[in-house]
């Protein structure tokens, strides 16, 4: 199970409105213990995709390297990923898939017409080969 | 020596450290100590044929050592070697 707290869940959501029509990235900063992880804070990363970015994002390498430094500074995890889908549903798709590590939660934020819909995550294995669900818990 | 940054979410097959100081000539050389000292992390780095996996990609200091002489790539007393996955996705 993914549990996270209010105040970076209020922000991850406010990125991905920001971003619509484009996909948001962020990560996610934390804890992991007795099988769950809790998010404590999100940090909003800019999708530097050179494709679409309506339907793509990529994660700058330096800026991932800064968000794990940022995490060991604060004795924190970084424990996962969040991007949203615009007018899609939060499905892990076979481009996540495929651009994904097992070392993190993935999760989704379907925005529709610039408003939050729903959200899932997902725990892809170390082949890319399938994403399992994971349980997800949003605080308000 | 150089020294490993371990990536947090992997630090529990490290022994808990941030980072390992490792001895080796090479990256691969000092990866492969590395799990050496701590198994725990070779199926995280590296697939069945003992190729590092696909999503992970090594620094030495700031430099992507797939710009480099990959694994081959030498290294010097008070390198950095950072291990970071490659992320990116999209909805379609």
């Amino acid at each position: 199970m993914i549990r996270i707290h209010a105040e970076p869940w209020a922000e991850m959501v406010r990125h991905a409105r920001a971003a619509y029509p484009d996909e948001c990235v962020g990560v996610m900063l934390g804890a992991t213990g007795n099988g769950s992880k809790s998010v404590e804070l999100a940090l909003p990363m800019e999708n530097v995709s050179p494709g679409d970015r309506r339907q793509r994002y990529t994660l700058d390498s330096k800026d991932l390297r800064a968000a794990d430094a940022e995490a060991r500074r604060r004795g924190l995890t970084l424990v996962g990923i969040y991007h949203s889908h615009p007018d899609a549903d939060a499905y892990f798709s076979a481009t996540d898939l495929a651009n994904s590590c097992p070392w993190y939660s993935f999760v989704v934020l379907s925005i529709r017409r610039g408003e939050f819909d729903h959200a899932h995550s997902w725990l892809p294995d170390a082949e890319q080969k399938t994403a399992e669900h994971e349980p997800l818990v949003t605080e308000n | 020596m150089a020294k490993v940054l371990i990536p947090t979410p992997l630090r529990q097959y490290a022994g808990k450290n941030d980072a390992v100081e490792v001895a080796g000539a090479t990256v691969g050389e000092a990866l492969g100590k590395l799990i050496d000292n701590h198994p725990d992390l070779r199926r995280h780095l590296y697939n069945d044929e003992g190729r590092l996996r696909s999503f992970v990609n090594v620094y030495v200091n700031d430099e992507d050592i797939r710009y480099l002489k990959k694994e081959h790539t030498q290294l010097a007393s008070g390198d950095v070697i950072s291990i970071v996955p490659s992320i990116a996705g999209g909805g379609f």
